[in-house]
């Protein structure tokens, strides 16, 4: 019998797009002053078909809407847009989201994120 | 309306669809129980019996489901216009966005809306319209060892509507210094230039 060593079986690791995206909606949504995310038209509308035709919707938690992954080898390219309320410094929510959204994505996935945030919306009181 | 032509239920075999009838226990035909409590019709038997009377109650709870259904006007969920609104304005303009630092932007759309409103917010004013441009970078990113990382400063444009009686050369000096104070404090970007135009005034009065 071989040591476990060099009978282990190669293992290639891969995380998919939607994995991250799951990951990083999910901090973003936690940071405070992000009151949600915003997403594209062609999500916006899958999101909606979903809702109504899917029997077993995403929970909220887990929507990845507002987010798009790219996945390449080690590394991520995430784009997370946001909307905020009038008052918090914009410039930095979106640094503070950056970094909280990259640290989440390594840590879940060992993936080093390059992160891109865009606010879209200032919620007017 | 019928469901079923109507007779007695033993005369009642096999439906138009070729499949036999399934009976209540109590030997009637549920279709048949169902038209006569449509017509209101329903004799001793079916008043009284517990098969005929379930059968009854199924249409009834039926037809009051139904009713309601059909009285409820077809609405959207409340904020679909909205997400499809939004997301068009959104893809409509990909690229309108000021950058506050490196891989962070603002939609330049929003930040008017934001700095509209707090001119709104001061006493004898209302915005009209309100323009952003932000200086352009340099083609070689900090060649003189600037930071990078610092947003690059905003020209304002504003043109706001002023209550009669209003002085108004202090409300060019209260926007602009609003101005300043909200590009640092809730965009995040300093203001280099704040342009105001009052075109118009107006008087309280008309608003009555």
């Amino acid at each position: 019998m071989s040591s476990p060593g060099s009978s282990a079986p190669p293992v290639r690791y891969h995380v998919a797009d939607l994995a991250v995206a799951r990951i990083a909606a999910r901090r973003a949504r936690a940071v405070p002053s992000v009151v949600g995310l915003r997403a594209d038209l062609s999500q916006t509308l899958l999101g909606l078909a979903g809702t109504w035709l899917n029997p077993d919707p995403v929970p909220p938690d887990l929507r990845a809407e507002g987010v798009t992954v790219a996945v390449h080898g080690d590394r991520a390219d995430v784009r997370v847009t946001v909307v905020t309320e009038l008052g918090p410094n914009c410039r930095e929510l979106a640094l503070t989201v950056q970094g909280e959204v990259a640290r989440a994505v390594r840590e879940a996935t060992g993936l080093d994120a390059t992160v891109q945030v865009t606010i879209a919306d200032i919620e007017l009181p | 309306m019928a469901l079923n032509p109507t007779g007695p239920a033993s005369a009642r075999t096999p439906d138009p669809g070729g499949a036999p009838v399934q009976m209540l226990a109590c030997g009637r035909d549920a279709a048949l129980v169902w038209d006569h409590a449509e017509a209101g019709v329903l004799d001793e038997h079916e008043r009284t019996c517990p098969h005929c009377r379930s059968t009854v109650s199924d249409r009834d709870s039926l037809g009051g489901l139904v009713g309601r259904m059909a009285a409820q006007p077809l609405r959207p969920p409340p904020n679909v216009l909205e997400q499809v609104m939004g997301a068009v304005v959104a893809d409509l303009r990909p690229h309108d966005l000021l950058v506050l630092a490196p891989g962070a932007s603002l939609s330049r759309p929003a930040a008017a809306a934001a700095l509209r409103h707090i001119v709104d917010s001061m006493d004898g004013l209302r915005a009209r319209s309100c323009r952003i441009e932000q200086e352009r970078p340099a083609p070689d990113p900090a060649p003189d060892g600037t930071d990078a990382t610092i947003a690059l400063p905003l020209r304002v444009t504003v043109t706001v509507a002023a209550r009669f009686g209003v002085d108004l050369a202090s409300v060019t000096a209260r926007v602009r210094q609003m101005m300043i104070s909200a590009g640092e404090r809730a965009l995040g970007v300093p203001v280099a230039r704040v342009d105001i135009h009052v075109v118009d005034v107006w008087d309280e009065r008309e608003d009555r």
